[in-house]
Order: structure tokens, then sequence, then C-alpha cells
């Protein structure tokens, strides 16, 4: 218990460090371009792959419902709404976290290990600002737009679903899309997708950073990275679901 | 290529472990191990994950039903939403990153330290020995903490739906109960059985081939976890579409 309290002591002030660190100059730029990338290049894959049948899924669960009611051309709202709001930015985090958290944790990790990082710090160069600052904000940037990119793939699975293969009508696809949705549910999302990114990043930063044990430490932080990232945001997730949507 | 090349190598390790798997008893101390290992150490993070999915339901459905009026139907909404396909997948993803990233992390530790080439030198089977146990203990344990996860979600979704919407529980618990039947459970279960395989071979397989040293084990365990996620969606849909379709 007391050990539990004293990780997240000091993990809230490995946060603190940083999140000071991002906001006072001077930036490496250089690196937050060269991860927010790498970041997005490598998760887009993974994120198009999950959210297309996640779309198509809802577009098969959901016709089965609405076909009770006769309800049918109520099916793309309910995909609409269901992409933008929640199964897009969650299913986007949850793949950023296993592919970029665990990524920077590994590579975090390893660095301590081969003591790459006390070398950093004994050429008196700020550990924290040279290289978790700018993972940390390169998180926080490309997961909004992986986000986006997760709710086209995510709305194309459920046309191709509805229109292609159950044989609804793509018109009326079409007109319902957006009867329920609005900006608001896109900038939702891509204000949850930011916060995520930042709690992912700091917890990834943090297991690297604090890596000890050779290389089955490297591991162990890697594993405990996924974890108990994907538990903080989806604690974050509820708080904001109730905060932005609930009217 | 490098994508088909992988699956190849994925589909030879799963042979190879076959071959050896009909001809001898898995090691029973070790399956057990493994079972109580997977179990009962994901149990606390997958019930608190299932918590948050079936507020956070609650609250979508109440919002989505709102222009049409239909607040009741939140019970149905949950029941479909949460029961059939979310639950049994969330709980995979929650497995894939706890345990599939300990088996992936485990097993390439082994390799750096050149434990496997050990085993083999006592002419120990690697695959018996470190596949073997883990695929038995996830197929034992994973149905029983789907369930566990389906219910979680289903209290997690009434508790927000009576004490934070304010609705009637009584309703609820009508549409839910009007609204799922033992078939939705079942296919819960086959889902968790697929789920756990994929899960199992996909880990032990990136740890087994990793590279050796600190970066290696960070790779087999960042590769793990994703493409069993990756898998198990594509697979999810694959079965929804089997039972359901």
């Amino acid at each position: 218990m007391l050990d539990t309290l004293a990780a997240l002591g000091r993990f809230g002030r490995f946060a603190a460090r940083v999140t000071w660190r991002i906001l006072t100059p001077p930036w490496n730029a250089e690196d937050f371009h060269r991860h927010a990338w790498t970041v997005a290049i490598r998760c887009v894959g993974p994120v198009l792959a999950v959210t297309f049948p996640f779309g198509m899924v809802i577009a098969l669960q959901g016709l089965s419902i609405f076909d009770l009611f006769g309800a049918q051309r109520l099916l793309p709202s309910l995909i609409s709404v269901a992409i933008l709001r929640e199964i897009s930015p969650v299913m986007a985090s949850v793949l950023v976290a296993a592919q970029a958290g665990s990524a920077y944790a590994a590579e975090l990790g390893a660095m301590r290990i081969k003591e790459e990082l006390d070398a950093t710090e004994v050429m008196a160069v700020d550990s924290l600002r040279w290289h978790v600052a700018p993972r940390v904000a390169a998180l926080a940037f490309a997961c909004p737009i992986l986000n986006t990119l997760g709710d086209i793939g995510g709305l194309a699975g459920g046309f191709v679903m509805s229109v292609w293969i159950q044989g609804e009508n793509a018109g009326v696809f079409m007109a319902n899309l957006w009867t329920f949705t609005h900006v608001g549910d896109l900038l939702g999302g891509i204000v949850k997708t930011a916060t995520f990114g930042l709690i992912i990043g700091m917890v990834a930063c943090y297991h690297g950073f604090h890596a000890t044990g050779g290389a089955a430490g490297v591991g162990k932080g890697v594993n405990d990275t996924v974890v108990r990232a994907t538990l903080c945001f989806f604690a974050a997730n509820y708080l904001l679901t109730s905060a932005f949507f609930s009217a | 290529m490098s994508a088909l090349a992988w699956l190849g190598g994925l589909a030879y390790f799963t042979l190879h472990w076959a071959r050896v798997a009909v001809r001898c008893r898995p090691p029973p101390g070790q399956t057990f191990a493994e079972a109580y290992k997977i179990g009962v150490q994901s149990l606390p993070v997958l019930l608190t994950i299932s918590a948050f999915v079936g507020s956070n339901l609650a609250l979508q459905g109440y919002n989505a039903f709102a222009p049409l009026g239909g607040q009741r139907l939140v019970g149905m909404f949950v029941a479909l939403a949460g029961v059939r396909e979310l639950a049994p997948l969330i709980a995979a993803a929650m497995i894939a990153a706890k345990a599939g990233t300990e088996m992936a992390s485990q097993i390439a530790v082994m390799r750096t330290r050149e434990q496997i080439d050990a085993l083999e030198v006592m002419a120990v089977n690697p695959f018996w020995w470190l596949v073997t146990p883990r695929l038995y203990g996830i197929l034992l344990v994973m149905p029983a903490l789907t369930l566990i996860a389906v219910f979680t979600t289903l209290l997690a979704a009434y508790c927000a739906s009576v004490f934070q919407l304010g609705l009637s529980g009584a309703t609820f618990l009508e549409f839910v109960t009007q609204s799922t039947e033992m078939r939705d459970l079942a296919t819960g279960e086959v889902k968790a059985l697929v789920f756990a395989t994929i899960i199992c071979f996909v880990s032990c397989y990136c740890g087994f081939y990793s590279e050796k040293g600190p970066e290696g084990v960070g790779k087999a365990t960042n590769q793990a976890v994703v493409v069993s996620c990756v898998a198990c969606v594509t697979f999810n849909y694959l079965v929804s579409q089997v039972l359901y379709g």
C-alpha cells in the first residue's frame, strides 16, 4: 500500500517535471517532429485495422436491433455516434498505448540499461528535456490525428457492411449519417485523445526512464506500461465522457 | 512481403508445437501455475476496465437514444453492445496487454540469456516446455475471465444508469433480460477461446524468435500486444458474422 503511494508520488513528480519542460523553451523541436511522424506512421495501420472491423461489427449488430423496429434508416446515425464519440478514441488510444507507448518504454529502458541516459546527464544535457519531453508531446499531438483517421476507418467499415454486404441503400445511409452528430462530437473525440496521448506518454516514459534490472526489467517495464496506461486512460475516458456528452 | 513471411513463421511455429503436443502430456504443475498467474493476476485490471466500459456504455447509450426519447432503452443498448461485443473484446485486449506481454517478455528474456538453447541442450523440447503450459493455462481461465467481464460491465452500467443518470433500475434489468439470451453468453465463450489461442500463439512466437538484448525484448513485447489486438478485433468480426450474421 505504502509502496503504491510512493510510486504514485514519484510518478506525479516525474509528470510535473516533464510538463514544466514541455511548456518552457528551449524545445527539442527536431526530435518532436521525428517522434510524431514515426508514431503516426507506425500506428496508422493498426488503428485502421482495428476501427474498420469494429465499424462492420456495429453495423452488423445494429441492423439486427433496428430490423426489429423497422428503423434501418437510424443505423448510420448510430454508427457515427458510436464511432466518433467512443469507439475510435478508445481503440486508437489502446493501439497507441500498445504500439507507441510500449516502444517508448522499451527505447528509454534500453537507454537506461546501457547507461546512455547517465552519459547524457554527465554531459550536462537535461535528459528529461532532451529525451522525454519531445516523446510525450509527440504522443499528445499524434493521438488526435490517429483518432480522426480511425473515425474515417470506422465509418468506412460501417458503410461497407451495411451497403455492400447487407444491401442497404447507399443514399439513405449517407443522408442519415450525420443526424445525431455535430462538430462537438468530433472535437470531443480530439480533446479526449489528446488527453489520452498525454497520459500514455507520461506512463510510458516513466517506466522506461526508471527501468532497472537488465533486459528482464525492460520487458517488465513495457508490460506495466501497456496495462497501467490503458487503465489510466479508461478512467479518464469515463470522466471526460461524463463532462462532455452527458446533457 | 515481410508480413507474409511473419505469418508463415507463425504457422510453422504452431505446427511445430502441434506435433509435440499430440505426443506428450503437458507439464501439469506448470500448467496450473500459468493458469493461476494469468487468471488471478489479470483479475484486478480486468475488473477495473470492465467497470469503466460498462459505465461509459450506459452514458453513451443514454445520449444516443435521447433524441428519440428512448432513454429507457439504455438497458437494451448495454446488453447488446456490452454482452455481445465489447466485454469479450475488451477482456481479450486486457489479457493481451497483461498476460500476453508477460509471455512475450519472459520468453524473449530466456532467448536473450540463451536459456532456450540450454533447454535444447538438455533435450527438453522448448515448444513443449514453454508453449504448452501457457496455452492450456490461458484456455482454462479465459472463458471465466470473459464471464466476469460481462457481469462487471452489466453491474457498472446498472450503477451508472441508476445512480448517475437517475433511470429506473427495474426497467434497466427488464430490458437487459429481454435482449440477452443464453446464446449471447455462449458466443462470448467461443470468442474467449478463439482470442485466448490467438494471444498465446502470437505472444509466444514473438518472444521465441526475438532479437537478443534489451531492445529485442522490448520489441518482441511491443509486437506481441499490437498483433494480438489487431488479430482479436478481426477475428471478433469473423465470429460475429458467422454466429449472428
